[in-house]
Order: structure tokens, then C-alpha cells, then sequence
């Protein structure tokens, strides 16, 4: 109801245009790095240093409450275990491989006909696969079918509402075939009847494409959602095709919701045995000379792939991995990508004067997750810790919409981070 | 190579607080433009000039006071008052007030909006009351009387209906009533006497759903506002068998609309959540009504607004939450507010009558000789003027003496007469013509009639009533020092009765 409640969505000018009609540029560098962690667990080396690697080879594992494999990208030698800064901002161990430029390619794991598979053996062969959420945030796959049950939905999450990304829809203007392959297979692995690929209703272009491909499967459906942000985050997707809401868990309410990218690395893991071994990359916005969509092992420098396209556009810029609105800045371009990277966003740094707030409540009208957040800033600021309670402060996903439509220019999800670190430290 | 640290995210919408206030200020200024028109065409040059004038003074004021506060407080002035916006508060304030408000009171109640309402509390983004609304509310109790007098228009529908108590004796005598001013067709259209920019319904409109298509103003405070206030105004008429028209007079006349869609929406002083707003709305609506049918005041709008202001901070606190999960609770506060405002609206209707006949048969130019008063109320006389005192204003000319009948033409409040009767100063003023007859022997007035009516339907022509006019006859006229009684809410009209005779006397003098 939008009515006593503000729409909690809003369009966002995605400048999609800088990269959707460009061709995907190869970039093939001399070393890769591949970050040795995933969230907060580290990852036990199974290479040393002067192994022959080949694109692949599994090198490390994760081995906390989950358990995620990691591959080699690139055929060559490893180097060492060297500390980068990671696009999460700590220091992290990576594994730097020097490229032979072969590509000579090892299959970790013998591919699965999905349709002869029980889906408990799907479930685990996604597991062996490392296949993990393409969306941004790398959360293991087979974790999310393994508990699910009663699910009536599988939603494949093709919206790409970030702005300037248009690495999945080039991943899937690539991969119609996988695409369609993965989506059979996790619909098959959630145990619901039906799937609807969400992609926005503006790619008028590729959705014809989608609805042929997906023809002959009468329980998939193609679905055109609005171009809004944030029409990608699960609670907003589940919401627009539903009319539901949960709590915690889209499984809640019967849905489960994957990235179209993660059911093409999961079609191609079936296929061939291949795990997440390259990326897209989108790497655009106005500091960057030419906006481009570069194909990358995983692994590559943030450096590499802004050379790759050109190169910088000013002294002073916002070099952001990820989106503009989610994506967090770095401050060293050294940084790699990981198998659950999508893009590199560059601005030219122009700082924006904030002014007093002018309590218009856009924030709390657009707030994706229906929250207050002028009302969280304010009683963060007075440290009022009861009401930051009362007003659900820990629901934010920082989806970043009240600072974006904030128009006095205050950082507004800022606030709420900090009323968040408060929280955290008065609950010590 | 200069790699710099923000916070996520890193991506702003191009509307910015001063994209707004500009909309804002475009959309004022418009609704101002009519009113200019209609003042320049209606009036003439002097009006219109007079009208930019109030604005000029508004804002040199609002500047000025910005400027002293700053420079005082040791700031940045050029750069505070680019983000504080004082044009906008001196523009509503200006389009609030009527064309003969005196510069100095409006510039007073400017300085008094800017600093006091706004100033003192931190300035813009921290005032708990609207700066416009409390600055017309300055003028509304202190200035009352500190008007231009050579700018008279003559009364405005929401004045005239109000001292008739809101409420009409059938659906004939409203639409007598409503003709004065051009019908309802023209409360819609706005030219009509009134505050500058409150009447025209048409264009407060136009600039409003332009505003909110522009998301510079939240549609939903002034949808809710105008519907609850139709809801309740309908509930009232109907108990009072009054047609559709009731409702609608309500929402066309005085500051409903301009109100609704300027004043209201200011984001400052309403609550942030969409929930709130509504909560708001609905509260402006339900104390529009109970001021207008219940309290010593023409008009509703402004303390309804100046009243809800103050209870934001209370409805932030109702309506704090996550806003998915206080749906239920946020729709029954809102079936609360509405209920209670339903039967306090009802209770109050209750002790609703017309006060009087709201001109059925007054202000066409027509004679109300030997017809008006069936139902005529008691006079309520006071304010003693003496016969010598100084009538300029009026402008009373005899036209013809014989027999010791002087008739006498006298300028009226102000409708405009409709047989175009053009002043010396190129305005058309109505006229109030009287026929004074005086016994030339023992100086004593024999009878005086009123022959023309060109003052307000339902105000004036309690000054013309032949209960009043009959006080005068058998006056002794020897002595121009005496005092003589005027008629309460009718002063214009009555103190030109008395006008009239002085001219008389004088004609006899002679």
C-alpha cells in the first residue's frame, strides 16, 4: 500500500547505456591474485609456492560453517601468499599465480547431467562447484537449498538495479542456454514447481530473446519488473512478484532467489566442470575513459582493468568496487576480483556540500526496507537508544537510497552505519 | 593519482533542497502573478503596483532580518541565507494578507516570522511552527486595524460568510449570496476580493499537482486535507439540508486551498513519515472546520495549521517505527482521527444556524426599501461617532436638493458597482445613495432612506436596516458635535449613513 507508506522504491538513472551496446574486451594478465577468504573465514591452502597450476585446479578451501572450494583462474606457477587489500577494505592473504597465458583447463569435477542427478546430489555438487551468489555479496548457493523447504517459487534475479552495472545482462546475452540450463537445474534443486526470471521491463531488447529461450519450459516465466531501485534486493523482488513480505528468509514466504550470473556458472559447472573461474566486469562511470565491459580470470587488479579501459579520467577519484550506490570506495587500486565481483565504478571526485535538513521524509518514503532513517540520524545523533531500538535501526541493508535521494545531501546511511556501531558497542 | 574515501553510496539524486525551493518559489510566484493581474484589471494600476509592493516589502524585510541575525551571530551571511530561504516565507506571507494591509504592518510581521518563527529556533530545518503562519497570525492579532484605507475592496466571501455563521437559510439564499462574487464558477476561477493569493482555486491547483508531479510537495497532505474537510463540511451541510455547494464553499473560500497546498506541505513543520502527513492533514481539516463553525474567527486555516504544528513532534512518536510494521496500527490511528473528528464536527454543527439572510434580496443594486428586514436581526449598536467627524473617505456628494430632500451619494465598501460608477482615482467604487430629508425650520431629520445598496450582502445591510436608519429621524442637526450611535460589524456602511447626513447638513448650511 503506498499509500500510508511511501512507494520504498525509486527509479534511479542507471546510465546503462555507457556499456549495454559495447562489446566485452578480454583482458589477460601476466599475474592473478586470488583472495584466500570468503566473509569472515579464512581458506586452507592446498598449493605451495612453485606448484604448476592449471585453470581449475582447486588451490584452496573454506572449511567454517561453509564450505567453499577455490580454483585456480589461469594456467602457470604460484608465486606466494602475498597481502592485499581486499575490495572489503582489510588486508587479506591472496594466492598470486603467474599466468603462463595458456588457459590449459583441468576439470575439478566431472560434469552432472541434472536431470539423471537427485536433487541432494545437485546440492552438493553446487557445494564441490564454489558456486556462489553473483549478486555482490558471494553468499554460497548450496547453502540456501540445503535448508529450504516448502518453497513454491524459485525467482532467477536478472534485474541488475544497481546503476552503470550491465555485467549480467552481457553474461546473459552470452549465455542464453546456460542461463536457461541453471535456472531447470535450481528450480529442480529448491524443490518448487514454478520459476519467474525477474529482468527489468527497459531491456525491451533482450526479453523476447529470454521468452523464446524459455519457451519450452511452461513452469519458467519471463517476468518484466519496473526499472526501479532497489528492484534487485530479494525483500523487494519477493514483494513485487508475491505481494509478500517476510521476516528473515524469502523461504518464509516459499521463495528462494538466485542471481541470473549464478544459474550460468551453475549451467556451466554441469556442463563442463568448470567452477567460477572468469568474470564480466563492468567497469564504468565519468571517471573512466572508455566505459567498457572487460571479460577477466578471476583474480585480475582493479589497476589492469581501468588500464584496460583507458585509463583514469581525472586525479581525483571515487574508484568503487561494486555499484555506486552499494559499492564501497578504495582508497589503493591494487585490490582483485573475486568470483563474486561485477563491476568497477569511477567517478571524478566532485564533493557535495550537505545542508540543514529540511525533515521533507523522502528517506523514509523510498527506505526499500521501510524504515526511518531521518528519524534513526536524528535519535543517533542524541544517542537514544530506545527509540533507535523502536526504530528497527538493524533492518538497514545500506542499500544506500536515503543518502541517494536525500536532497539537502546528507549521508543519511552513513548515520544509520553509525547508529549501528553504537548499538554494537553498548551492547558489548 | 588521488584515490578519495566516502561512504557508500556515491550517488546522488539531482534534486537537491535548493531544486525544490526554487520549484516552490516559481509556483508562489505564479499564483502572485495572477493575483497581480487580477488586481491591475479589476482595479487598476494603483492595486496592482500596491500588490508588488507588499511583496518587495515582505522580502526586504525577511532578507534584512536574515541578514542582521547572521552578520550578528559572526556567520557567513551570503552563504546561511542562500541556504535558509527567507523568499519563500515572505512570499506565502505576502499572499496571505490582503491588498490593503499597511507595508508596515506586513514588514512587521515578516521580521517577527523570520526571526521568532524560524531564527530563534536554529534556523531553517528546526522551526516547530510555519514562519508564514505565524507571521499572518501576528498581523491577524496585532495589526488588525493597520490598513491602507485608499485600497478597499470590500469584503471577501470567506468574511461575508462567516458573520453569517457558515451556514445558509436555503440553497436560493447561497447562490444570492455567492453572486456577489461572481457565482461559484468564479470562487473556482478567483477574481474576487481576498487575501492576494488565496483565491483562485484554478490556479493554486495547477501550480499544486504541477509541484507534486515535481515531487517538491507530498500529494497526500493535500489530497487528505480536501477530502476530509469535503467529508465534513458535507456531513455538516447535510444536517443542515444544505446542497453540494456547502461543502465546495467551503474548500473554494479563504485559505483552504492555498493553504492545503503550500503551507501544509511545508516539509519543516509536518512529519516526516508518509503515515504522519496523513495524520496532519486530517487534523488541519478537522480544526478547519470546528474554527470556522465555532470560534470569533472568519477563518480556520491558519491556527488549524499553527495548532498541527504543534503536535508533529507528538505524531513523530506515534507513527516511529518500521513503517511495514506500524501499517495496522498507523491505518486505525488514522480511523481513529477520523472518527473523532466526524463527531466533533457533528457536535459542533449542532449549534450551527444562519445568522442571518445572507443577502437573497441585498447587493444586486436594487432598492432594499420597505423589503429587507422580515427577518431582520437586533442591531447591535456601539462605536459612537460625532456628526462634525472627519468623512473624507466617503467621498459624500449631494446630487439634488428639493424639498429638503438631499439625496446623497456615498461611496460604499466596495463591491464593484456593477452600472460602473468610475471615482476620481479611476476605481470603481459602489455607491451607497441615501435620501436625507431635513425640516429646514427646526433642523431636524424628517426620514432617511437608502435608495442604492452597494456594500456587502450580510454585512452591511445590517447598516442600512430600517431599524437603524430610523434612530436618526427626529436627530436635531443644530449641534455637529453630538455623537451618534454606529452599528457593530457594519461600521463602513453605517458611518456612511452618517456621512451622509453630514453632507446633508452641510447642503442646508450652505
Amino acid at each position: 500500500m503506498s499509500f500510508i507508506i511511501g512507494p520504498m522504491r525509486k527509479h534511479v538513472d542507471g546510465h546503462k547505456e555507457l556499456t549495454s551496446h559495447t562489446d566485452v574486451v578480454n583482458l589477460s594478465p601476466n599475474t592473478v591474485a586470488i583472495p584466500l577468504v570468503s566473509g569472515a573465514m579464512t581458506a586452507d591452502l592446498l598449493v605451495k609456492e612453485g606448484d604448476k597450476v592449471k585453470v581449475g585446479t582447486k588451490i584452496a578451501q573454506c572449511n567454517g560453517n561453509f564450505t567453499i572450494p577455490m580454483f585456480s583462474s589461469v594456467s602457470g606457477t604460484v608465486k606466494g601468499v602475498q597481502q592485499i587489500m581486499h575490495s572489503w577494505l582489510k588486508p587479506v592473504d591472496h594466492l598470486v599465480i603467474e599466468n603462463d597465458q595458456q588457459y590449459t583447463f583441468e576439470a575439478p569435477f566431472a560434469p552432472v547431467d541434472f536431470e539423471k542427478a537427485s536433487r541432494e546430489e545437485l546440492i552438493e555438487f553446487t557445494m564441490n562447484a564454489g558456486i556462489v551468489g553473483c549478486g555482490g555479496a558471494g553468499f554460497p548457493t548450496y547453502v540456501k537449498y540445503k535448508f529450504a523447504k516448502d518453497i513454491q517459487l524459485l525467482i532467477i534475479n536478472a534485474v541488475e538495479c544497481e546503476p552503470y552495472i550491465t555485467a549480467d545482462y552481457k553474461e546473459m546475452k552470452a549465455h542464453v542456454a546456460e542461463l536457461v540450463l541453471g535456472t531447470r537445474a535450481l528450480l529442480k534443486m529448491s524443490g518448487a514447481q514454478v520459476a519467474k526470471v525477474a529482468i527489468k521491463a527497459t531491456k525491451k531488447d533482450f526479453i523476447p530473446t529470454l521468452q523464446e529461450a524459455f519457451k519450452p519450459y511452461s513452469n519458467i516465466e519471463v517476468v518484466a519488473v519496473p526499472d526501479v531501485y532497489p528492484m534487485g534486493w530479494e525483500r523487494t523482488l519477493v514483494y513485487e512478484l508475491t505481494k509478500k513480505r517476510y521476516e528473515k528468509l524469502p523461504s518464509e514466504v516459499g521463495c528462494i532467489v538466485n542471481n541470473a550470473t549464478t544459474a550460468i556458472s551453475l549451467a556451466q559447472a554441469l556442463k563442463e566442470g568448470k567452477p567460477i573461474v572468469e568474470k564480466i566486469i563492468t567497469v564504468s562511470g565519468d571517471g573512466i575513459k572508455t566505459p567498457s565491459n572487460v571479460k577477466v580470470p578471476v583474480g585480475t587488479t582493479a589497476h589492469e582493468l581501468v588500464q584496460t579501459c583507458g585509463g583514469y579520467a581525472a586525479e581525483d577519484v571515487l574508484l568503487i568496487a561494486g555499484g555506486p550506490m552499494m559499492g564501497k570506495t578504495i582508497t589503493s587500486d591494487a585490490f582483485v576480483i573475486a568470483p563474486y565481483s561485477n563491476a568497477l565504478t569511477v567517478f571524478v571526485n566532485k564533493p557535495v556540500e550537505a545542508i540543514a535538513c529540511l525533515r521533507c521524509g523522502k528517506c523514509s518514503d523510498h527506505c526499500p526496507a521501510g524504515l526511518q532513517p531521518v528519524r534513526i540520524n536524528n535519535a543517533a545523533k542524541v544517542n537514544n537508544t530506545a527509540l533507535l531500538e523502536k526504530l528497527n535501526y538493524d533492518a538497514c541493508i545500506e542499500c544506500g537510497m536515503c543518502s541517494y535521494i536525500c536532497p539537502s545531501k546528507i549521508d543519511v546511511t552513513e548515520g544509520i552505519r553509525r547508529a549501528k556501531r553504537y548499538m554494537a558497542l553498548k551492547k558489548k | 593519482m588521488k584515490f578519495t574515501f566516502k561512504p557508500s553510496p556515491n550517488y546522488r539524486d539531482k534534486q537537491s533542497t535548493h531544486s525544490i525551493m526554487l520549484e516552490l518559489m516559481i509556483g508562489l510566484l505564479v499564483v502572485f502573478g495572477f493575483s497581480v493581474y487580477y488586481y491591475f484589471t479589476e482595479f487598476g494600476s494603483q492595486y496592482g503596483i500596491r500588490a508588488i509592493g507588499l511583496l518587495a516589502t515582505a522580502m526586504v524585510a525577511a532578507f534584512g532580518t536574515e541578514a542582521v541575525w547572521y552578520a550578528f551571530s559572526k556567520k557567513n551571511v551570503a552563504k546561511e541565507i542562500k541556504n535558509s530561504f527567507p523568499a519563500i516565507t515572505a512570499t506565502i506571507l505576502t499572499l496571505m494578507v490582503s491588498i490593503n494591509t499597511s507595508y508596515y504592518a506586513l514588514a512587521i510581521a515578516t521580521i517577527v516570522a523570520i526571526l521568532f518563527g524560524k531564527l530563534v529556533f536554529g534556523g531553517f530545518g528546526q522551526n516547530i511552527f510555519n514562519p508564514a503562519a505565524l507571521g499572518r497570525a501576528v498581523i491577524m492579532a496585532s495589526f488588525a486595524g493597520s490598513v491602507a484605507a485608499d485600497f478597499a475592496t470590500g469584503a471577501t466571501p470567506t468574511a461575508a460568510y462567516a458573520s453569517a455563521g457558515w451556514m445558509s437559510t436555503s440553497a436560493s439564499a447561497f447562490d444570492a449570496f455567492v453572486a456577489n462574487f461572481g457565482g461559484m464558477s468564479n470562487m473556482f476561477v478567483g477574481m474576487y476580493p481576498g487575501a492576494l493569493g488565496e483565491t483562485s482555486a484554478l490556479v493554486i491547483i495547477l501550480v499544486g499537482v504541477y509541484l507534486a508531479i515535481r515531487k517538491v510537495i507530498d500529494w497526500r497532505v493535500p489530497v487528505v486535507y480536501v477530502t476530509t474537510m469535503f467529508v465534513l463540511t458535507f456531513m455538516v451541510g447535510a444536517m443542515h439540508g444544505q446542497g453540494l455547494y456547502y461543502p465546495l464553499f467551503h474548500l473554494l473560500s479563504g485559505g483552504a486551498l492555498f493553504g492545503a497546498v503550500f503551507m501544509m506541505t511545508d516539509p519543516v513543520t509536518n512529519p516526516t513519515s508518509a503515515a504522519g502527513r496523513i495524520i496532519f492533514a486530517m487534523g488541519c481539516a478537522i480544526l478547519t472546520v470546528v474554527i470556522r463553525l465555532k470560534a470569533n474567527l472568519p477563518e480556520g486555516v491558519l491556527y488549524s495549521i499553527l495548532l498541527m504544528n504543534m503536535l508533529t513532534p507528538a505524531i513523530e512518536r506515534l507513527t516511529d517505527g518500521q513503517q511495514i510494521k506500524m501499517m495496522k496500527k498507523n491505518l486505525l490511528t488514522i480511523g481513529i482521527v477520523g472518527v473523532v473528528g466526524i463527531a466533533s464536527v457533528a457536535a459542533c454543527s449542532l449549534g450551527v444556524t444562519a445568522k442571518e439572510s445572507t443577502g437573497s434580496d441585498a447587493g444586486t443594486g436594487e432598492s432594499t426599501e420597505g423589503g429587507s428586514s422580515t427577518d431582520a436581526p437586533a442591531l447591535a449598536l456601539g462605536n459612537p461617532v460625532a456628526l462634525d467627524a472627519d468623512f473624507a473617505k466617503f467621498d459624500a456628494q449631494v446630487e439634488s436638493s428639493e424639498g429638503g430632500v438631499y439625496v446623497v451619494k456615498v461611496k460604499g465598501y466596495g463591491l464593484i458597482d456593477p452600472e460602473g460608477h468610475a471615482g476620481e482615482s479611476g476605481i470603481d467604487y459602489a455607491r451607497n445613495v441615501f435620501e436625507v430629508q431635513i425640516n429646514p425650520e427646526t433642523n431636524e431629520i424628517m426620514s432617511i432612506k437608502n435608495t442604492t445598496f452597494g456594500d456587502t450582502p450580510g454585512i452591511g445591510d445590517k447598516g442600512v436596516s430600517e431599524a437603524y436608519l430610523e434612530t436618526f429621524v427626529g436627530l436635531n442637526t443644530t449641534d455637529v458635535t453630538q455623537e451618534v450611535d454606529t452599528v457593530t460589524s457594519a461600521t463602513w456602511t453605517s458611518e456612511s449613513v452618517v456621512a451622509a447626513i453630514q453632507a446633508a447638513i452641510n447642503a442646508v448650511n450652505e
